[in-house]
């Protein structure tokens, strides 16, 4: 027993990778299994016999590969996307640095700030729905509002790392606001603005499916409703793989900046 | 700024503390003028631009006191609360058996990680069609987003947790040749502790987000979702500000019980995240 324990905790690459492999081949089986016991109205399998258990992988080779509809609508979630997020992002880091450089307006307005970070955005939409209405820019409102706290929380978080020193030396020096900027606010608060804005992301695109769902329906959020409606599991499971699937590419391209520039934490600590 | 803070991810940072260190620190009165200033500009910028149902900051102060008395209103928080807590002991325990075992066992780490960091970056709002098919339209498919929402949280924490265990401590249990179930749940469980309290705080916060919005695709009667959407629905915006207050008391009331549950059960772990 406690070589068997031994042997598959070890390191080697073939028992890592092994496990690795077994683990997914158990979990596909699994859910293959499941599916095809179940009707489909409930539960679709992996990859199905075509015929009463339509499978997802192949639902979703379908969707990606031969439905210009579903691709207008993965094109149309992800600009919904795009532009609430790159508001979020045109607006927060801007403020936030310039709260940096503000300390008496910093210090006025972090607490409301907080306070607006741990308000579930997800309540808002009602209100949104029935001021605004049914468009576009609702819509990119939810986006935005989910996407803009975690950015400016993270970013004020860097601008109370910069030190006061540095900036009275500056000063004192009579260093221009330009050099202030690129030398010394955007260093600080830059690790911590990526890791707000990693954050984001994942926040946006919850938001992205819930301004789908609940205001007009568009999109990734459309294609799940509708295929809830016509109790068509395999295009749900499909549609949940593909939002994770855009959730996962969102973060890693956040998280490879954010490590890029995490080294700039605390230099000179 | 010190140490503890940059090495924590910003999500799992006592919100509840800095937001009472924010308020009762330094000029006090620069953080009472900005608020001053806020109230004004919403409440003149909605009577100036807005149509008449929209909130202002007079109106939610006049609806607050009947609202928070209103049994509709009780009814509704208790029905969050309570899913929202039974879901998060759920999600704690089994949380916290999958965490360590995947902590300590490397064979069952590599087997699920795969599987916990998908689920964990999921969103849990694309996962509600499907679990409304399974669980119905009712109090099950909010419990249900709530244990999914909250558990991956825990896992990832708890076997962080468990992994970062002092090696002298596991030395010394082998050298003494310690049983299994003492490094387990002598050792392991209470070094992960500090990372468990922080995996059920970020936990916390995402389990009332999945309460609300599964209040809001299922039209469940008894929550404080629907509390909100059915008012906003009928153009009482004022009542429903009141029953977003109440989520954003909900979180900090939580935030606040965990600091001090934290300093009361758990004086050992010192947090060094402070507002300075």
């Amino acid at each position: 027993m406690d070589r068997v324990l031994t042997f598959v905790n070890s390191d080697r690459p073939y028992v890592r990778w092994g496990t690795v492999l077994l683990a997914l081949l158990i979990g596909g089986v699994i859910w293959e299994i499941v599916g095809l016991q179940f009707n489909q109205a409930i539960m679709a399998p992996l990859i199905g016999d075509g015929v009463d258990h339509p499978g997802t992988l192949p639902r979703l080779g379908r969707y990606l590969f031969d439905d210009e509809e579903y691709l207008l609508s993965l094109v149309q979630s992800i600009q919904l996307f795009a532009t609430g997020f790159g508001l979020a992002l045109a607006v927060a880091l801007p403020f936030g640095i310039i709260l940096a450089r503000l300390v008496m307006l910093r210090v006025a307005l972090e607490s409301y700030i907080l306070m607006l970070y741990v308000t579930p955005m997800i309540a808002l939409i009602p209100f949104i729905l029935s001021i605004l209405g049914f468009d576009f820019w609702p819509k990119v409102l939810v986006v935005y509002l989910f996407a803009f706290f975690p950015i400016l929380y993270n970013t004020l978080e860097g601008a109370r790392s910069v030190k006061p020193e540095l900036l009275e030396v500056a000063k004192s020096f009579r260093s221009s606001e330009l050099a202030i900027w690129t030398d010394i606010l955007i260093p600080y608060t830059l690790p911590y603005a990526l890791t707000g804005i990693r954050q984001a992301a994942g926040r946006a695109l919850v938001g992205m499916v819930a301004a789908e769902f609940f205001l007009s329906t568009s999109g990734l959020g459309e294609e799940l409703q509708t295929a809830s409606r016509n109790f068509d599991m395999a295009g749900v499971l499909a549609t949940i793989l593909v939002i994770t699937g855009l959730g996962i590419t969102f973060m890693k391209i956040a998280g490879v900046f954010e490590q890029k520039f995490s080294a700039w934490r605390g230099l000179d600590r | 700024m010190t140490t503890g803070a940059l090495t924590q991810p910003a999500e799992s940072r006592p919100v509840g503390s800095l937001l009472a260190n924010m308020f009762w620190g330094t000029s006090f009165r620069a953080k009472l003028t900005a608020g001053i200033v806020i109230l004004l500009i919403w409440q003149v910028g909605v009577t100036l631009f807005a149509p008449a149902f929209v909130a202002t900051p007079i109106g939610v102060a006049m609806a607050f006191p009947s609202v928070i008395t209103s049994k509709v209103f009780l009814v509704a928080s208790k029905g969050t609360l309570f899913a929202v807590f039974q879901g998060l002991a759920i999600a704690l325990v089994f949380g916290t058996v999958v965490g360590v075992a995947m902590g300590r066992l490397k064979v069952l780490d590599r087997a699920l990680n795969f599987y916990v960091s998908g689920f964990y970056t999921m969103p849990m709002i694309a996962l509600l069609p499907l679990l409304t098919i399974w669980f119905g339209y009712g109090g099950d498919a909010r419990l249900a987003t709530v244990v999914f929402a909250a558990f991956f949280s825990i896992v990832i924490n708890v076997r962080d947790g468990a992994r970062s265990v002092p090696p002298e401590y596991l030395e010394v249990c082998k050298a003494y040749r310690a049983p299994a179930r003492y490094v387990w749940f002598d050792i392991t469980v209470f070094s992960s502790l500090p990372y468990l309290i922080a995996g059920f705080r970020l936990a916390a916060g995402r389990a009332l987000v999945a309460a609300v919005i599964a209040e809001f695709f299922v039209s469940l009667q008894d929550g404080v979702g629907m509390f909100v959407l059915f008012n906003a629905r009928n153009f009482n915006h004022d009542v429903a500000v009141v029953g977003v207050f109440a989520l954003v008391a909900f979180g900090l009331m939580f935030e606040i019980t965990m600091n001090w549950a934290t300093r009361r059960f758990f004086p050992w772990y010192r947090r060094e995240t402070k507002a300075d």
